[in-house]
């Protein structure tokens, strides 16, 4: 088995703070997104991560200091969103490129899982693919979604709609799924027409009567696609807690909510609540809320509520 | 040097040169195309040199000489009314406290006129030349457009048609248009593309149409590349037109004055 992350995206709605690093590489609750994600792979599964031009050295920065060996990062040749092969594409080059004929375990980049891959391949029927669903609770969240609807046997899917516009199911498609090595010339001939459909090709299957599997989980999921989810992730992780890197400082500061503080980064005199502080930060005399600051900003007497604030900013208010 | 200072050192110069024609056409015209002894040239010369650099100082406190405005307004031109009769006053004051004589009160009213129509004229044909020098490729306020709105779209339309030294160059939108261009300014993509652009385009002026949420960040790009800030008052919810930036106990604020029904 191999496991394939796609991390190949441009993240603009996150813009600015994936201005300058990949969506995967967003510090999520004290390490990057995509951390979390690896930490759940078993050790024995190599890794392969794919990005674009734009990002590649930072991925190969990032993985000198993972504490696992196996990981490859590929780098697709496309420096801005207008290029990009598509996350099927990128699957489909490399599935090629590296003669692939194992079951492959696909994730992406971009979403924090809060089960086990270990526990979610376990539940795998041999020949079959598996796919990890959640049950969003409302159908409205569902329409962002790939939508899927069990059999009577509660297990196998009969029927997956990529985004559909009035969903039938509140139980979504997480970005997780074991494809056998059976459907790979499948995935190949699908991808060739539809390089962007990664959900597609579950529907893709399902018409060919290609059997998939459904395995569901009630453990945290996040789909850090936007501000709000971003900081709905760190909340729901940090908690009502402060978590602060040791080189950083805070003092004379009400806090409260989850509260994440980077490296070198000093808080004064200030009230903060489910804020994210990048790392070498300076934050003097100011009231935020629900903010994420990146690196090297320096705040002065502001008062800033619902705001991404980008790398460098220098906000000193002269009342 | 750059055009644009070249372009206003020839303006301020020009003007200089301007006032003083203007005042010595008044003399001829009130005193006849003569050299009176009685109220001697020279003298009268002198006083006008010496007053038109403090002319030319009033009349930069009303912004006249911004490359950005238009200088066919009532506005404009009462600001040239005003400064004019400022130069006249200080012509007279000068010319009196200095060799303690009268002169013709007829003479201030030619030179009034011919001095304010005059330099009203000067900067509606010079500003015509200012536009197409600094429009010229390549531009000298190559300027950036956030959001593609129906409002945005008309402003780059204006520019264009009035022929703006604030020439578009590339639009942004943070929702991620459709649209490819429009009235010749390329759609860029999303605001991810920013700093490429402000690079790559060498952007003097940035104009926030839309994209609200994004004005520290979009402030901060700018800030720190010295480059001109702008925002529609729509962006703030202001669409009437009756908002103008106002001082309360010397801190900054926009208010919004509507008119009584």
């Amino acid at each position: 088995m191999h496991a394939f992350i796609l991390a190949g995206g441009f993240a603009t709605r996150l813009w600015p703070i994936t201005e300058r690093r990949a969506k995967p590489l967003l510090p999520l609750a004290g390490q990057p997104l995509i951390s979390h994600l690896i930490d759940r792979i078993p050790k024995n599964i190599p890794i392969t991560v794919s990005t674009n031009e734009a990002f590649g050295e930072d991925f190969e920065q990032w993985n000198k200091n993972q504490n696992r060996d196996g990981i490859k990062i590929v780098v697709e040749k496309t420096a801005n969103d207008d290029q990009k092969l598509g996350a099927l594409g990128a699957v489909a080059q490399w599935i090629k490129q590296e003669d692939i004929q194992d079951d492959l375990l696909l994730l992406t980049g971009d979403n924090y899982i809060g089960f086990s891959v270990k526990d979610f391949l376990s539940h795998a029927t041999p020949g079959v693919s598996l796919l990890a669903t959640h049950d969003i609770g409302s159908k409205e969240q569902a329409k962002a979604f790939g939508t899927v609807i069990l059999k009577e046997d509660g297990k196998r899917i009969a029927a997956f709609e990529e985004k559909p516009k009035e969903p039938k199911s509140t139980l979504v498609s997480t970005g997780c799924s074991l494809l056998s090595s059976e459907i790979l010339p499948v995935l190949l001939e699908y991808a060739h027409e539809h390089p962007d459909n990664v959900g597609g090709i579950f529907e893709e299957l399902l018409q060919r009567n290609i059997p998939i599997e459904c395995y569901h989980f009630e453990e945290p999921w996040f789909d850090i696609g936007s501000f709000d989810a971003y900081l709905e992730a760190t909340n729901k992780l940090v908690g009502d807690n402060l978590l602060i890197e040791p080189s950083s400082e805070i003092k004379n500061t009400d806090h409260n909510g989850a509260i994440v503080i980077g490296a070198k980064s000093t808080v004064a005199g200030s009230s903060l609540r489910n804020v994210v502080i990048f790392n070498e930060c300076k934050i003097e005399d100011c009231v935020l809320e629900n903010c994420v600051i990146d690196n090297n900003c320096t705040l002065k007497g502001v008062d800033l509520n619902k705001k991404m604030i980008r790398e460098g900013t220098n906000l000193n208010q002269k009342l | 040097m750059s055009r644009p200072k070249l372009l206003l050192i020839i303006w301020f110069i020009s003007d200089l040169i301007l006032f003083q024609v203007a005042f010595a056409f008044a003399y001829f015209l009130r005193v006849g195309f003569i050299l009176s002894s009685d109220f001697p040239f020279n003298k009268f010369i002198l006083i006008t040199s010496a007053i038109a650099p403090l002319w030319l100082l009033v009349l930069s406190t009303t912004r006249t000489f911004s490359f950005t405005r238009s200088q066919q307004t009532i506005r404009n031109t009462a600001y040239i009314g005003y400064s004019v009769l400022v130069g006249v006053a200080l012509f007279s004051l000068g010319y009196y406290f200095t060799y303690e004589a009268f002169f013709s009160r007829l003479l201030l009213v030619y030179a009034f006129a011919i001095t304010a129509i005059g330099v009203l004229v000067w900067h509606i044909l010079y500003s015509k030349i200012i536009r197409s020098a600094l429009r010229s490729n390549p531009p000298s306020f190559p300027t950036l457009i956030i959001g593609l709105t129906r409002e945005s779209k008309k402003l780059i339309e204006t520019l264009n048609a009035k022929k703006n030294p604030l020439v578009p160059v590339a639009i942004l939108d943070g929702r991620g248009t459709k649209e490819k261009e429009v009235d010749g300014v390329p759609v860029l993509g999303k605001l991810n593309k920013l700093e490429d652009v402000l690079e790559e385009k060498k952007i003097t002026h940035l104009i926030q149409c839309s994209d609200l949420e994004q004005s520290i960040n979009l402030l901060s790009a700018c800030r720190s590349k010295s480059i001109t800030y702008m925002l529609l008052p729509s962006v703030l919810g202001i669409v009437e037109r009756d908002e103008k930036i106002d001082s309360l106990e010397g801190l900054p604020v926009t208010t919004v004055k509507p008119n009584k029904k």
